[in-house]
């Protein structure tokens, strides 16, 4: 905990005159505490019933085979990969804000990383269940590891980037999963030391035995730094690999060398639109508005815009190369993209996540809490799109054309893609229910020194350039969780 | 050396202690506690230390077997006695013939699993036709009856001879007329049997007919020449072919046959010696052999007649009234060259028509006459005798039932009651009948509406012969002892005429060497050996025509202009379901039309200007009437090169009793047939109307234009001349290629191929071959739909148009076109390509896919989980996926879903289950087998040792495989061709199947005008 005063020129990361560290833990820990609210079974209900659905659409797929999917001899992949990588996607901007944040010390990431991480978990286990239930024989899906085995010791490909991948995928998915229980570990141990019976109980065997003195502190901060440090270059990795998938291969409008980039950005856009959808929802039902700040809103919104228009500069460069390479199965791929018989899949996708981000260079945009979730929904309809487009559009008219294909989804299809939402929300919703959806103990560090109070606490101390207050007064305007008149008189 | 060292266990041993001499004598040393244990102090015995570890291993031996699911349980027969000839494995062939043409069928532990052509059939008898390749599942259909059948009970053979014996001597006394209706028989033992029959049953007649009918031509031979044949056709002695809505690589007559003979002139050893033979083809709908014609040209069914006229006068420089088409000023055009290079090619020209008009057929001979055609490439005397149907004998039957004079009639090899004009009235004339047997070996539409279903047999349980040309004939043996209580039909005839010999074999071997043999010199067993002989050929007479055309011209054109109002339909046969006598047969139901990739239903083709002057689109429903009041609902498909104002509709579908494969699949064109002149017309005037319905045909290709893509190239044989390497895009000098592949030794053979696409025809009889030999599901129209065929070879078909003297294939050229009856087509087999730089084997996850020493691209399905990655990644698209256990499932009921159909399997090649992929082996089974014998011979593979199931069912030889590191071989010969390209070889896949380009003796159409 810092003993100085940080900037007055910074933003509060936490608003509110009386926010104690008693009435952080109670507000947070409200909805672990307490019985849920209407708001929250309403969610739950209609999540559980996509999750519902997922389970029978994943099951009549086991059961009949994958061609009760919408594929054919020439789209081999359609929605189950579309899926895959929509949701590995969304996974990144959890581990953007937990680990390259922390690093870069942005504080106002402690506010919305337990969330984050939350939600890079369950979309990994989204992403996971794809990668399962697209196979031909999935109860062989194990072979894909290199495990020791009895069959003449076969071993994997690791030239395939569908190894690469798992390797990606399953670093990911632990190290992200460490991670996040690591950062839980003081927060489960206050709910431990607040709660009775059963439940204190089961927190007890969770938290690990926290005891919260000096030195489990200096290895949670050892731990949380060199878990970060491993993160970061995740935050790279995961998705270069999984656009190798199509980088490597041979098929037109998927053998590019910019998809590494351009992956990573569109995860990292994608994920902060799937943070914003989620947030800006659970703040107002969990009544979090003075943690989760108009700031953080903000901020998230302007990586939005920068990730937005790198993909918008990688779509336009694809384009670009595809003339300039001469080479006219590439021409043919981009220009059957736009203009081919999934035009429609392709204006969608520059619609939604090159043109509509651009709105948020407009403060007002940027600042309205219904326009932005509007956005971050758009956002990831574009991104969604923006794969099938990859997948999809490339596959269907290849080399031959002979072989030239249209894909139409089937009910399954659709199912299992609406029903993977529906275990997302299922996950995340029993996870605010179990769990502080804001890492306790991190918000608590910056209360001191970049809440509301502190900075008012300063103001009141007087020793401050004037500009400087009136600037940060101004600033406090779009603070929806600030008492506008308590700044009337200064 | 042998050692006499002896070690001892110990000192007991060595001193030989009576203790341990008496426990020596035991197998174990201590005495085991089986007792204490199987007593009943049970779990309180104690169990020494020493035990434990047994104990343990028992018990766990224990536990695991009976963790073990009871394994599925697979009834074997093993040989008790085992016959001599059979050893499990090993496949045995006998010789027989299918329609008339000569095959090996090859056997495996007494089942017949594929059709092979013999190599002792003759020269132009090196392929066979995709009929032939998937009538092995015939003989597996479960729709087949499994007993005789009498007054539709099931029944025993003794009661249906009691009953049709006591009949039919009812009928002899009644001294009414006893009908045999049959399609055309060949067969000369068959025909013996008739003939007794007849002999014991005075007042029989035998009534040929075919559903697909020659008589036009056997009638104008009769006509012109006093010779009531079809005759032998020469298209190999054919520089010059002119062919008038004739299919003859396809349906007309004998198309493996003549595919062959017509390959001679244009394939790549044609075109290495420089010659290539020049194809005209003036016809309404597209056919596979006009997609074959270096010049095509649409006319309308109603203009063909002065087509004729036209060509005849542009020959003799007569001058018939009529020779001109005022409407289709190409057509004349083209008429007036054919005409001036007949001239030319006098002796070595043939002039062929599709038409079953007499009069037109007499103009044919004409011409054919005046170009000398007779004697070199049509010969009147050593005629093909497959057709024998007489269309006025069979409408004469008709009147007769019809007035009651008929007391039986006997169905063999005929289905009147589907494949005839008028259906309605013979079943009329039939139900007049008092005595109806049918040799039906199921409960089809004619059999259904007999009182006796004498079951017949399968060609391959029987016995007979066939005799497809005068002086040249062929045995059918069986292969397998008859499956069901059947019977073959010649058997029933003998036992019914109380013949002397009532054993069929019997009596074809009788008939043999009393008839046919000692003309021959042969013996019996070596024709059982060689499968058949020939006479020589006598020499072929040239004949002239002398008659007059005066009363011919005029009847020509006057039948061509009845058709002309409404739209002129043409009824013809599709090249896989012909007559619809294989409806059941579910590898020719889904072998795609060579020219339209419909499968699994029939439409109505039409062109695509008129079609949209209609304002119909494709898969619109569309109501087709006929002048006789028929009609029917049928999807339209958009056919490119179709001449405008006509249709086209195949026969053979909208079977209602065949079986569960073909029963209602599109609908039948029979009753469009009419009868005039003496003879059946295949051409009639319909109106089509919109019905508002749209129905989807599944197709197995839905993009018909190459887009102007390297994949296909060309070049005309003028510019072939000059120079072979024409079209390829080969420089001069080589470009620099490089590579960041390692580079594999390949030290034993090296398995390539080569396709020649001047002279692959497109037929598909491939496709079939593969099936059959590879186990390739059939998934049925919806899936097809869904393109999910799982064929491993496909033979991709592109349209693409002439304008000016470019060559237009681009779908948004085409879009703009005014014009698009100059098509120009090319058929491109496509199967996996053996990359020696395989993209599919580097992204496969498990290593289920990698790469042999030999050449070969080899699928592990054991090892495939099925991510389908290989598939995507494949640039030529020919891998399959399972997408669902097809051969064990209820939605597929169509092809394997029983025991007894799978029979048919090749037990050389897995039965691939859900969830994996496969794709073209290279018939790796065969290379494992050639490579065997010639190890059990102990010598080297000899080129031509392995034969690809595709290449060895092609007629045209258009596919050539082999080893690429032995320079003698044909493969590698060809591979050094001048015209040798690669598809794709930009992307560097280093394709193994090398392709060469299409030549066209052309002068385009518009040249032409």
């Amino acid at each position: 905990m810092s003993g100085h005063n940080e900037s007055i020129l910074r933003e509060p990361l936490i608003t509110g005159r009386d926010i104690t560290y008693a009435k952080i833990t109670s507000d947070i820990l409200e909805p672990v505490e307490n019985k849920p609210n209407r708001a929250w079974w309403i969610g739950f209900i209609a999540a559980l019933c996509g999750a519902t659905l997922w389970l029978v659409a994943v099951s009549y797929t086991f059961w009949n085979g994958i061609g009760s999917w919408g594929l054919n001899k020439t789209v081999g992949w359609a929605w189950d990969i579309t899926g895959f990588v929509w949701w590995v996607g969304i996974g990144h901007a959890g581990t953007l804000i937990s680990a390259v944040l922390l690093l870069f010390r942005q504080n106002w990431r402690n506010s919305i990383n337990r969330s984050a991480e939350a939600m890079t978990i369950f979309a990994v286990i989204c992403a996971a269940t794809y990668v399962v239930s697209h196979m031909g024989r999935p109860w062989l899906a194990y072979w894909v590891l290199p495990l020791p085995n009895q069959f003449g010791s076969l071993w994997v490909n690791f030239n395939s980037p569908l190894v690469w991948d798992m390797f990606a995928i399953s670093t990911y998915f632990s190290v992200s999963l460490l991670f996040w229980y690591t950062g839980l570990l003081p927060d489960i141990a206050t709910i431990r030391d607040r709660a009775v019976g059963l439940r204190r109980k089961i927190y007890t065997i969770f938290s690990f035995g926290w005891n919260g003195n000096v030195k489990t502190w200096q290895r949670f901060e050892t731990v949380s730094l060199i878990l970060a440090g491993i993160s970061t270059p995740l935050v790279l990795s995961v998705h270069t690999i999984v656009s190798m998938d199509f980088a490597t291969s041979v098929i037109p409008g998927w053998h590019t060398t910019i998809f590494p980039p351009y992956f990573v950005a569109g995860a990292i856009f994608s994920g902060f639109a799937m943070v914003l959808t989620l947030l800006l929802v659970a703040r107002k039902v969990l009544g979090l508005e003075n943690y989760i700040t108009m700031f953080h809103i903000e901020s998230m919104n302007k990586i939005i815009i920068l990730t937005g228009s790198i993909v918008g500069v990688a779509y336009i460069t694809e384009f670009f190369i595809a003339w300039y390479s001469g080479s006219e199965y590439e021409a043919y791929a981009f220009v059957n993209r736009s203009t081919g018989p999934y035009w429609w899949a392709y204006w969608m996708m520059m619609t939604c996540n090159v043109i509509s981000p651009q709105l948020l260079w407009f403060k007002k945009i940027r600042l309205s809490i219904p326009a932005t979730w509007i956005l971050s929904i758009v956002v990831n309809i574009g991104m969604w799109f923006e794969r099938f487009v990859i997948i999809v559009t490339s596959l269907h008219r290849d080399y031959l054309p002979s072989s030239w294909a249209m894909f139409y989804p089937t009910w399954v299809d659709v199912s299992v893609f609406v029903g993977s939402i529906g275990v997302f929300f299922t996950l995340f919703l029993l996870f605010l229910r179990v769990l502080p959806s804001i890492a306790i103990a991190e918000v608590k560090i910056i209360l001191k020194s970049s809440s509301e109070q502190a900075k008012l606490k300063q103001i009141k101390e007087g020793h401050l350039d004037k500009t400087y207050v009136k600037e940060y007064v101004e600033s406090l305007e779009k603070f929806d969780s600030v008492k506008q008149e308590d700044y009337a008189k200064i | 050396m042998e050692s006499n060292k002896k070690y001892w266990k110990g000192l007991e041993e060595f001193n030989k202690t009576s203790d341990f001499v008496e426990s020596n004598k035991n197998e174990f040393a201590e005495p085991l506690p089986i007792e204490d244990v199987l007593n009943e102090a049970g779990l309180s015995t104690v169990t020494p230390r020493r035990d434990f570890l047994k104990a343990l291993g028992f018990g766990l031996g224990a536990v695991s077997l009976a963790a073990c699911q009871p394994a599925p349980i697979h009834k074997s027969v093993p040989y008790l006695i085992k016959p001599e000839e059979v050893i499990p494995g090993v496949p045995n062939y006998y010789v027989s013939s299918f329609k008339g043409q000569s095959i090996l069928v090859k056997t495996r532990e007494g089942r017949p699993i594929k059709i092979e052509p013999n190599p002792n059939a003759g020269e132009f008898n090196n392929g066979t036709d995709a009929i032939a390749q998937a009538s092995v599942l015939d003989l597996y259909d479960v729709s087949k009856l499994k007993t005789p059948v009498l007054k539709n009970d099931e029944t025993t053979w003794s009661k249906v001879d009691a009953f049709v014996s006591s009949e039919l001597a009812k009928a002899k006394a009644s001294g009414k007329k006893i009908r045999i209706v049959s399609s055309s028989v060949y067969s000369p033992s068959t025909l013996a049997v008739v003939a007794d029959f007849i002999a014991a049953y005075p007042t029989t007649k035998h009534v040929q007919y075919d559903a697909v009918s020659y008589t036009g031509i056997i009638k104008a031979n009769e006509n012109s020449f006093g010779k009531a044949v079809i005759p032998k056709y020469n298209f190999n002695r054919a520089d010059l072919i002119v062919s008038f809505g004739a299919d003859f690589l396809g349906t007309w007559i004998s198309g493996e046959e003549f595919t062959s003979q017509y390959m001679t002139n244009r394939n790549h050893k044609s075109l290495a010696k420089g010659k290539m033979s020049r194809h005209f083809q003036f016809e309404a709908g597209m056919s596979m052999t006009g997609t074959n014609a270096d010049t095509r040209v649409p006319i309308k069914l109603s203009e063909q007649g002065a087509a004729l006229i036209t060509l005849y006068n542009a020959i003799t420089g007569a001058n018939l009234a009529g020779g001109a088409l005022p409407n289709n000023v190409i057509a004349e055009k083209a008429l007036k060259l054919a005409g001036k290079e007949l001239l030319q090619q006098k002796g070595k020209a043939l002039v062929v028509c599709g038409s079953n008009d007499v009069s037109t057929q007499i103009l044919v001979n004409a011409i054919n006459s005046a170009i000398g055609s007779y004697g070199t490439t049509i010969d009147l005397d050593n005629p093909i005798k497959r057709y024998a149907g007489n269309d006025a004998e069979f409408a004469e039957l008709q009147n007769e039932m019809n007035r009651g004079e008929v007391a039986a009639v006997l169905f063999l090899d005929a289905n009147p009651a589907y494949d005839v004009a008028n259906a309605k009235a013979f079943t009329d004339g039939l139900s007049k009948v008092p005595l109806k047997i049918s040799f039906s070996d199921r409960k089809d539409e004619t059999s259904t509406l007999c009182d006796v279903i004498a079951t017949g047999q399968n060609y391959l349980e029987s016995w007979g012969d066939a005799s497809a040309y005068e002086g040249s004939y062929s045995i059918v043996q069986p292969t397998i002892n008859p499956i069901f209580d059947s019977r073959q039909a010649e058997q029933s005839l003998l036992i019914w005429s109380n013949a002397p010999v009532k054993e069929y074999f019997q009596y074809v071997r009788n008939n043999w060497e009393k008839n046919i043999l000692p003309s021959i010199g042969k013996t019996w067993n070596e024709l059982l050996q060689t499968g058949v002989f020939s006479a020589p050929a006598k020499p072929a007479g040239t004949y002239t025509f002398s008659l007059s055309l005066a009363a011919v011209a005029p009847s020509v054109l006057s039948a061509g202009k009845a058709l002309a109002k409404d739209v002129e339909l043409q009824v013809y046969e599709s090249a896989a379901m012909r007559d619809g006598k294989h409806a059941n047969n579910a590898f020719l139901q889904e072998l795609p039309d060579p020219v339209s990739k419909v499968t699994w239903d029939n439409y109505v083709a039409l062109a695509p200007k008129f079609a949209e002057e209609k304002g119909i689109a494709e898969f619109d429903l569309v109501e087709v009437k006929g002048s006789n009041g028929y009609s029917i609902i049928l999807p339209v498909l958009i056919q490119p090169g179709q001449a405008r104002g006509t249709a086209s509709i195949a026969l053979g579908y909208g079977r209602t009793k065949v079986g569960k494969a073909g029963d209602n699949v599109g609908k039948n064109a029979f009753p469009f047939l009419s009868f005039s002149n003496g003879t059946l017309q295949y051409a009639t005037t319909v109106t089509i109307s919109k019905t508002g319905g749209t129905y989807e045909l599944a197709q197995t290709q839905t993009h018909h234009s190459f887009e102007g893509r390297d994949i296909i190239r060309e070049a005309s044989f003028t510019a072939f001349k000059k120079n072979p390497a024409a079209g390829t895009g080969k420089k001069e000098e080589g470009h620099k290629s490089y590579d960041l592949w390692d580079k594999y030794e390949k030290p034993g053979n090296d398995w390539v191929m080569a396709i020649d696409l001047n002279a692959c025809t497109g037929c598909g009889s491939c496709i079939v071959a593969c099936n059959v030999e590879n186990n390739i599901p059939v998934v049925g129209r919806d899936e097809v739909r869904r393109r999910r065929e799982m064929h491993w070879l496909r033979i991709d078909r592109y349209y693409s148009y002439e304008e000016g003297d470019k060559s237009i294939s681009e779908e948004k050229e085409i879009a703009h076109m005014e014009n698009l009856d100059n098509v120009t087509v090319v058929h491109q087999p496509m199967l996996c390509q053996h990359c020696d730089h395989a993209p599919c084997e580097t992204v496969c996850p498990v290593l289920a896919t990698t790469h042999s020493s030999d050449g070969l691209n080899m699928m592990a399905y054991n090892r495939c989980v099925g991510t389908r990655y290989c598939a995507n990644n494949c640039p030529y698209k020919v891998r399959r996926f399972n997408w669902f256990n097809y051969w064990n499932d209820s939605r597929f009921d169509n092809y394997l879903n029983n025991e007894f159909t799978q029979l048919v399997l090749n037990p050389d090649v897995t039965a691939r289950s859900r969830g994996v992929m496969e794709k073209c082996s290279m018939c790796i089974q065969r290379i494992q087998a050639g490579k065997l014998q010639a190890k059990i011979e102990k010598r080297p593979l000899k080129d031509g040792d392995i034969k690809m199931a595709c290449q060895q069912a092609c007629s045209a030889n258009a596919i050539i495989f082999g080893d690429a590191n032995d320079p003698e071989s044909e493969v590698s010969k060809a591979l050094r061709s001048e015209r040798i390209y690669y598809v794709l070889e930009e992307v560097n896949t280093k394709p193994g199947i090398g392709y060469m380009t299409k030549i066209r003796n052309t002068d385009s159409l518009t040249t032409i005008a």
